[in-house]
């Protein structure tokens, strides 16, 4: 199947773009290239980009699947885009797009860890240092910082809508800083809702907690320290409406996601 | 380690003979099955090939005029007329002479469902119960469903599609219990289904799901669709907009509306869209919203096999698509069962109440075969797996 799938993306974008498949999901197919589809090429030659394309689904009917794709795809890059102009807020940049066929074209970020730790998304991070130091000084830094882009996204009235740790790159700035991204915004909205903003930080914290269950708890605290930062950055309002979305977070936690029962 | 023989059978057998009484809603089913002794079920999960022999399976179905649905009372009044005619029946059937003796457990339905129909069943439960001597399980009528379609289909750790009249949920088995990985936010797809069907006076018999299909296949431009509501938010989705909105092109396609310009050429006034092409595009949206959350919950735990269980999943439609979907996967495979087993019976409350009796789950403690309309898919813990 996935080969189908590479063959025919593949002749879409012509034999000039070489493609290298990173990550197939339920929804999209990842690749990574080095050719830039519009700057002349020796500009770009050095830089690596992402393709992301979501493939035609057999089992829905063409008119379906067509209104889909487009939706999609359309909502991804133009929240990708909006996200990009907010000062602060780290997301990778939309390069282009072609939303009847399902493509979208960013910005290439991260780089492999040292040590075969991988590659550099807060998962393969926190791992890296969980064998040596798990409350090293450059986690919490980045931790807060992690919470800080949340925070900026959620002040904004944005949402991810799948917060996990993979979904978080970290860019590496000086020797030893890194900055966080986010990444993959296939479920974000634009949200005012408090219950949005709830249930993505319990998504998060599902994710942190399953994944580096040791030091969750010391984890999830310098994450909404950054969160909260913001917030109060921004006087009484901030304040008051960091209690709403902390207490619906915990609403959230409580009930675990689901409601109880419906119909 | 699991031990499914824990309880041994009665009587010093070599098998285990179980009543499974269902009357969740509008279907009364009586069933009986026999599990024999097996010494691999010892250690191990095996719970999906217990090599059952199904002795009897009667039903019997509270079927209401076109346009309208199944009332609480009414339904539990046809449960009641019936109950102790189907039970009499099915033990005829299974050969069952003495019930006293030839009977290890009686299981009932405990939850979730209609409350009236549910008690008057439980209420016959416990009569048998104290009359034959015999101990009871309440079961939970979606794990029900679950363990009839892994013992049928033999699909060891499947992602489940359980979609029926009351629920629409994906479900994957993850440390003793089975967990929701997505559900529907309001109505289930049954429930969207009949109340369409309501609209439409489209027959109750057999079943409106089944008259929506056959209307589908009737469909004659399947190029074209009538566009509907996408409603799928992550792993969950939501049906009551979708059900709003085509009512509204139902009720101006009955009464004629030609300003509605989706069903009426605004220039001729020519009728463009039927019952059928309402069905079909129905269907098709319905289930691509299914099939797409049942791929990301795949996706998500990492698994290659699928299993529809529930009253909807005799649709072939819906299993021709998930077909499709797993075709795409990496040694993606697709379970199903047919109508005896899909639809609400009586022999997968008894096969999955044998499990718990095997596993030492019986009571004879009444206050605990207290039924309940709410009872969570994931509250049962699922002793009898690994």
């Amino acid at each position: 199947m996935s080969q189908e799938i590479v063959s025919k993306v593949s002749s879409y974008l012509t034999p000039h773009v070489p493609l290298n498949l990173i990550a197939q999901g339920a929804e999209a197919v990842v690749f990574t290239t080095n050719v830039h589809p519009y700057l002349p090429a020796k500009d770009s030659s050095n830089k690596s980009y992402i393709i992301k394309y979501r493939p035609a689904k057999r089992y829905r009917h063409p008119l379906i699947d067509r209104s889909l794709t487009k939706h999609r795809t359309l909502s991804e890059s133009r929240l990708l885009a909006k996200l990009f102009l907010i000062p602060g807020l780290k997301v990778p940049q939309l390069i282009a797009c072609d939303v009847y066929n399902g493509y979208l074209w960013i910005e290439f970020l991260g780089e492999d860890l040292p040590n075969n730790g991988g590659f550099s998304n807060l998962k393969n991070f926190l791992w890296m240092f969980a064998s040596s130091d798990p409350y090293d000084p450059i986690v919490k830094e980045t931790l807060i910082k992690v919470g800080q882009q949340i925070g900026l996204l959620h002040w904004n009235d944005y949402c991810h809508g799948d917060l996990t740790s993979s979904n978080i790159v970290l860019v590496r700035e000086g020797f030893q800083s890194w900055q966080p991204y986010l990444i993959d915004f296939g479920l974000g909205s634009s949200s005012n809702m408090v219950e949005d903003k709830g249930v993505d930080l319990y998504v998060l914290e599902r994710a942190i907690v399953s994944t580096h269950s040791l030091f969750a708890e010391t984890y999830k605290e310098w994450l909404m320290d950054g969160f909260s930062q913001v917030y109060r950055g921004n006087g009484s309002n901030g304040e008051k409406k960091l209690k709403e979305v902390i207490s619906r977070f915990q609403e959230v936690r409580m009930r675990g996601r689901k409601r109880s029962m419906i119909g | 380690m699991v031990n499914l023989n824990t309880v041994l059978p009665k009587n010093g057998r070599n098998y285990y003979v179980a009543l499974g009484l269902e009357g969740s809603a509008n279907k009364l089913g009586v069933g009986v099955i026999k599990h024999p002794l097996l010494a691999e079920h010892e250690d191990g999960d095996l719970s999906f090939k217990c090599e059952s022999e199904i002795m009897a399976n009667i039903r019997d179905t509270y079927v209401t005029p076109p346009g309208e649905g199944f009332l609480p009372r009414d339904t539990a009044r046809h449960h009641r007329n019936w109950c102790v005619r189907l039970i009499k029946k099915a033990l005829q059937e299974a050969g069952i002479k003495e019930p006293s003796r030839d009977l290890d457990v009686i299981c009932f339905t405990r939850g979730p469902g209609m409350g009236a129909p549910l008690h008057s069943v439980a209420i016959a439960a416990r009569t048998i119960s104290l009359l034959w001597d015999i101990p009871l399980v309440g079961v939970n009528h979606c794990v029900g469903h679950i363990e009839m379609g892994r013992e049928i289909t033999g699909a060891a750790n499947p992602v489940v599609l359980y979609v029926s009249g009351g629920n629409t949920q994906v479900i994957a088995y993850s440390e003793k219990r089975y967990r929701i990985f997505g559900e529907t936010l309001d109505i289930a797809i049954g429930n969207c289904l009949d109340r369409f069907a309501r609209t439409l006076r489209i027959p109750n018999t057999p079943s409106p799901g089944y008259n929506i299909e056959q209307l589908a296949k009737k469909c004659s431009d399947k190029e074209a669709l009538v566009e509907l509501p996408y409603t799928v938010k992550g792993m969950d989705l939501s049906m009551s907009g979708i059900l709003a909105y085509i009512e509204t092109l139902a009720k101006d396609l009955f009464k004629g509306n030609r300003k509605n310009k989706t069903l009426f050429d605004s220039k001729t006034g020519e009728q463009k869209i039927g019952v059928d092409d309402l069905c079909y595009a129905l269907q098709e949206n319905l289930f691509a919203m299914l099939v797409e959350i049942t791929e990301r919950a795949m996706a998500h735990v990492n698994s290659n096999q699928v299993l529809i269980v529930g009253g909807v999943g005799c649709n072939e439609r819906l299993q021709e698509m998930m077909g499709q979907m797993c075709g795409d996967r990496a040694f993606g495979q697709v379970h199903a069962t047919d109508e005896r087993f899909c639809i609400d019976n009586g022999v997968m409350i008894a096969q999955a109440g044998l499990l718990e009796y095997r596993m030492g789950q019986a009571t004879t403690d009444f206050s605990k075969t207290v039924v309940t309309q709410k009872f969570r898919t994931d509250e049962v813990y699922v002793g009898w797996r690994e």
